[in-house]
């Protein structure tokens, strides 16, 4: 009996000089100098510091458990005297129980010699277990290091716009996870993954954070999106299709009409892929395929609707659009397009960013085949630039798109459009000076531009683990989120508030208490996505617009749901949607905190015949419409066409005396479609009896 | 044109005679050396050129895939070579009669004259499932008066002929390796796009971007080596002297501006390194190349000097970290290659990480070590 004892008594002491081994037997601290012996107990998940290299030794990590009797701002650091010279040291720290940890705080590299320091701030009573590991030592560093945790005063931090909290998803796709949108027509946001000859889907469940994940193996691709990738229903049966961007051509991935299969296509065409698009490049309805072409001209595939993509490359294919720059020595480089209505005519225009010597170009859809290279015009050409990608939204709330080109090398150059005072497609004003873009130092690869904070103003999460947030007159303030990088954003648990998409850890934003509302789209006569439409909300404070885009920044495919956050406001005036067939949606007194679900020509209503600009009557009508123009909004039609229900054109008619003449339509309900002197369209149902 | 006789022969013997005793006078009358004059089969019709088959321009004698070159097409080997996925490689270059090249400094390509072709066969020793050697291409790169083009041929799986296609593709190919291992690659035979790239040199004269192709090899610094040519040893430039291909006007390099072997691990390590760098990297980051707006300058003359490692990337804060692991902020981390940006782009296969851009779709494992070599052995920034 005494022997067992005595045993138990040894073993317990065995125990305890391991102490610090595992989460479990954590050795408990508080403030003071710490020395940490050999390392090698269990290895923590690492919070900090990436893992993507190789580890060329046993794997392993020391415990311990920080409990604080009151609120402190923590400091921990390697970065001490007891350390000379400096240890390569990594720590996590995390909250929890053991069982389940979640990372809260940690450092890898911050103090001299890349030793490593944190500051954060402690709840009095929570526990704190914190890991060091020895990701970074070698076997004669691998022990005598100390460390300190050192307990001030509490300071508070100032209040950020929005704050993240994490969700590590363990069933991520192993290979390229830059795609968050959604897969099975339900318009809410699920996460894409491609590898190999699998594409998984996570589709988003009704309880936020759960998804259901599927496997859907294909063939036939040998283009892995190792730079891009975008989505879109090019094929119209209500499942989006995949464009997969490499550097030795694009891949394809086609729903079946159920969205349960894809078949893997692969063109064959040499493109050194950069960002890839969906976008209706020829206005047919139909959504055709873009590649920009890093060291070539930029490249399409036309849709014709039929199922049949043609190829063309712009300067060389007979036929083909310009789409790319037409002065020698300058076609490569093409780094990003973003696709959007420059000029307010309803059509989508392209900027395309560009590197490695030419300047960026802005060019203007004229119609038919037709674009424009207007980029002397706008001034946006500057050089030297060095850019793979822009931010283009309504920065400053005025009704048309600014462009902010930012630095892949040199400084970020914030452009704004003048159309909305000069209506005319003329000289954007470079704006950068105060603007907060002149001093962000960060390397922005990427841009990706939504209203984060849902205060009502577009923001942009670029380089550094940053959101530049918009503070209105065209000003921005970083925020800097440890972790956070530019990854595929959507709403990935249906708050309305952007989540953020790293690989397998989803950033879900917290809530604030600003109020949003999403807008999804079902095209009828246009592309079923609604890509390329307009989208404008109104309400106190003043108008928003979006304009709906398959690719946006470099790499990344995110949401193509328009969001808007509208600051505290309650209340939404008017949600107006402008599609590129020209048949306009409007939806008076709108609650926000929704996803507004607007398909194509449906808020035609024969009875909600009122909108902003225009009425018509009588509704049904015999042999002539009449048009009442709204005084507080003068336009002056002068071209009608009428359309009936299947997007068919039966009459075009100039427009004279505000009347249309209808008395040869047969009976039936049609959309009136009224074009301006500015060539803008304004659509209205209406009934013929 | 003795070629062209022997064909006149052959129509009519008589003339054809004739001809000859003609021009034996003739040449006989001209000079006392009454030794038999061979003369180059090798045809580059600038005008024509590139040819829809590499047979057209004459560069080979007997079976062309034996690579036994025609007179006066000299091969050539620099110090250092560019990794391209492990295939072999075999160089030559042709001048036109009369026309030689000019040397402008150690460090700059050697102005070639026009009509110049420069050619380079890639190809696997123990293919697969017969251990042949299969070659796979022969790259051109040909002077015309406006400039280089360049111009690719395809070999027939017979290898028997090489086809003009300048639009590239990709083969698969297995091999075993000097170590007996098996190993696999998805060759890519380059687009002419994927050519500019790295043949790319930009400037910008009186405000006007100029973008001009160039060769990258033939630099003296990489020449500077003897090559054995049949029973004959010799330096390189030297023999490009004597064949007449180089004008005489110029010292050899000194030691200092010369790169070496990098896989001769006698040589200094600093100095592998900047050989391999020179020419593996150099063509893109350089003041002139392709991927000027980084700060890296990796060309041999840049990477010696006061600012050498710096040029190198040592201690350079990394301006592209998107996607990347934090640690990796700095290039070149004295002491920790897993710390360094370049050595994870050299060390991955994953083409969004990957450097080079092209020509590269497997690990150089060889070049990776020396890599790491070196970076372990620094201990401070610049």
């Amino acid at each position: 009996m005494k022997k067992i004892t005595l045993t138990l008594v040894l073993l317990f002491a065995v125990q305890l000089s391991r102490a610090q081994d595992s989460c479990a037997s954590a050795l408990t601290i508080s403030a003071g100098v710490y020395a940490v012996g050999t390392i090698n107990g269990a290895l923590p998940t690492p919070c900090n510091g990436g893992d993507a290299v190789p580890v060329a030794y046993v794997p392993a990590g020391e415990w311990y458990a920080y409990t604080p009797s009151q609120n402190y701002t923590v400091t921990i650091t390697s970065d001490i005297s007891q350390n000379t010279p400096r240890k390569d040291t990594r720590f996590h720290v995390y909250t929890g129980t053991c069982d389940a940890l979640s990372c809260f705080a940690g450092d890898d590299d911050s103090g001299s010699g890349y030793s490593s320091i944190d500051v954060f701030n402690v709840t009095a009573g929570t526990t704190y277990y914190i890991a060091w590991d020895n990701r970074w030592l070698n076997t004669s560093q691998n022990t005598g290091f100390s460390f300190q945790l050192i307990e001030a005063p509490i300071v508070v931090p100032p209040v950020t716009p929005i704050t993240y909290v994490t969700q590590n998803v363990a069933t991520i796709n192993s290979g390229y996870n830059i795609c968050v949108v959604d897969m099975n027509g339900d318009h809410k946001d699920d996460i894409v993954g491609v590898s190999n000859n699998n594409l998984r889907v996570h589709y988003q469940g009704n309880t936020p954070g759960t998804f259901t994940v599927t496997d859907y193996p294909f063939t036939n691709v040998s283009n892995m999106p190792g730079w891009s990738m975008a989505a879109g229903d090019y094929n119209r049966d209500g499942y989006n299709d995949l464009i997969l961007g490499s550097g030795s051509g694009l891949s394809i991935l086609r729903s079946n009409s159920t969205g349960t299969a894809y078949t893997g296509i692969t063109p064959g065409e040499y493109i050194f892929c950069q960002r890839t698009n969906f976008a209706d490049l020829n206005k047919d309805g139909n959504l055709d395929l873009f590649s920009c072409h890093d060291v070539d001209d930029n490249v399409y595939y036309l849709n014709d609707g039929a199922g049949n993509l043609t190829y063309y490359q712009s300067n060389t294919t007979p036929g083909s659009m310009n789409l790319s720059s037409t002065t020698s020595g300058q076609n490569g480089g093409n780094y990003s397009t973003l696709f959007t209505d420059f000029d307010n005519d309803g059509d989508t225009d392209v900027f395309i960013s560009k590197c490695s010597g030419p300047p960026c170009q802005l060019i203007r859809y004229d119609g038919g085949n037709v674009y424009t290279n207007v980029s002397a015009i706008a001034g946006i050409n500057v050089t030297p630039i060095q850019t793979w990608s822009s931010a283009v939204a309504d920065f400053d709330n005025d009704g048309d798109m600014d462009v902010i080109i930012t630095a892949s090398s040199g400084t970020h150059k914030f452009f704004r459009n003048n159309f909305e005072t000069t209506n005319t497609l003329s000289a954007f004003t470079n704006i950068t000076a105060g603007s907060g873009w002149d001093a962000n130092p960060s390397t922005n690869i990427d841009n990706v531009a939504y209203d984060f904070d849902n205060d009502g103003r577009v923001d942009v999460l670029g380089g550094g683990n940053k959101i530049m947030f918009n503070q209105g007159n065209n000003t921005f303030a970083g925020v800097s989120y440890s972790g956070i990088a530019v990854g595929a954003v959507g709403d990935l648990n249906n708050d309305g508030f952007l989540d953020i998409q790293n690989g397998a850890t989803i950033r879900y934003a917290v809530p604030n208490n600003n109020n949003w509302i999403k807008v999804a789209f079902e095209g009828i006569q246009s592309n079923r996505n609604g890509i390329g439409a307009r989208v404008e909300i109104y309400g106190p404070w003043g108008k928003q617009i979006r304009d709906v885009r398959s690719g946006e920044g470099f790499r990344y495919m995110s949401s193509l749901n328009a969001h808007f956050g509208i600051g505290t406001a309650t209340t939404i005036d008017q949600v107006i949607v402008r599609w590129p067939s020209g048949i306009v949606d409007t939806f008076n007194n709108v609650t926000p905190n929704q996803t507004l679900m607007v398909t194509e020509g449906a808020s035609l209503g024969v009875n909600a015949f009122e909108n902003s600009v225009f009425t018509v009557y009588p509704n049904p009508v015999k042999d002539q419409i009449n048009i009442a123009i709204n005084t507080a909004n003068p336009v002056e039609f002068t071209t009608a066409s009428i359309f009936d229900l299947n997007g068919r054109m039966v009459q075009e008619a100039v427009v004279q005396n505000q009347t249309v003449t209808v008395n040869q339509l047969a009976k039936g309900t049609y959309i009136l479609q009224l074009k301006d002197a500015q060539g803008k369209n304004y659509s209205q149902k209406f009934i013929k009896e | 044109m003795v070629f062209a006789f022997f064909i006149k022969m052959k129509n009519n013997y008589l003339i054809g005679l004739l001809t000859i005793l003609i021009i034996f006078i003739f040449a006989c009358s001209e000079s006392n050396d009454d030794d038999y004059t061979p003369v180059s089969p090798v045809t580059v019709d600038l005008t024509q050129v590139p040819y829809p088959k590499l047979s057209d321009y004459k560069f080979f004698e007997g079976e062309m895939k034996n690579q036994k070159p025609s007179l006066n097409v000299l091969p050539y080997e620099p110090l250092s070579s560019l990794f391209s996925d492990y295939a072999h490689k075999k160089r030559f270059v042709w001048m036109p009669p009369g026309t030689k090249a000019i040397y402008n400094s150690d460090n700059t390509t050697l102005e070639l004259p026009v009509g110049a072709v420069i050619i380079k066969t890639f190809y696997y020793d123990n293919v697969q499932p017969s251990n042949t050697t299969k070659i796979i291409e022969t790259r051109l790169m040909i002077r015309k008066s406006s400039g280089w083009i360049f111009a690719d041929y395809v070999w027939n799986d017979e290898q028997t002929e090489a086809y003009f296609d300048l639009n590239g593709r990709n083969i698969d190919i297995s091999w075993k390796d000097e170590n007996n291992v098996i190993r696999n690659v998805n060759y890519r035979v380059p687009n002419e796009v994927q050519c500019n790239v790295c043949h790319k040199y930009k400037e910008t004269i009186d405000g006007e971007y100029i973008e001009k192709h160039v060769p990258i090899g033939i630099k003296p610094q990489n020449l500077n080596s003897d090559y054995t040519y049949g029973t004959q040893t010799k330096n390189q430039l030297l023999k490009w002297v004597e064949q007449g291909y180089l004008e005489n006007n110029f010292n050899l390099p000194n030691e200092t501006n010369t790169v070496v072997d990098y896989n001769d691990a006698s040589k200094p390590l600093e100095k592998r390194v900047r050989s391999y760098l020179d020419i593996n990297c150099a063509h893109c980051h350089n003041t002139n190349g392709h991927c000027d707006y980084r700060p890296m300058r990796f060309p041999f003359g840049e990477t010696g000097g006061v600012n050498g490692h710096t040029n190198m990337g040592v201690c350079v804060p990394t301006e592209d970290m998107q996607d990347f692991p934090p640690t990796l902020n700095t290039i070149i981390k004295p002491g920790s290659s897993d710390k360094s940006m370049l050595f994870y782009r050299i060390n991955t296969t994953n083409e969004y990480f990957r450097m080079p851009l092209h020509g590269r779709s497997l690990i150089h494992d060889e070049g990776v070590a020396l890599m790491a070599q070196w970076i372990s052995s620094l201990t401070d920034c610049p």
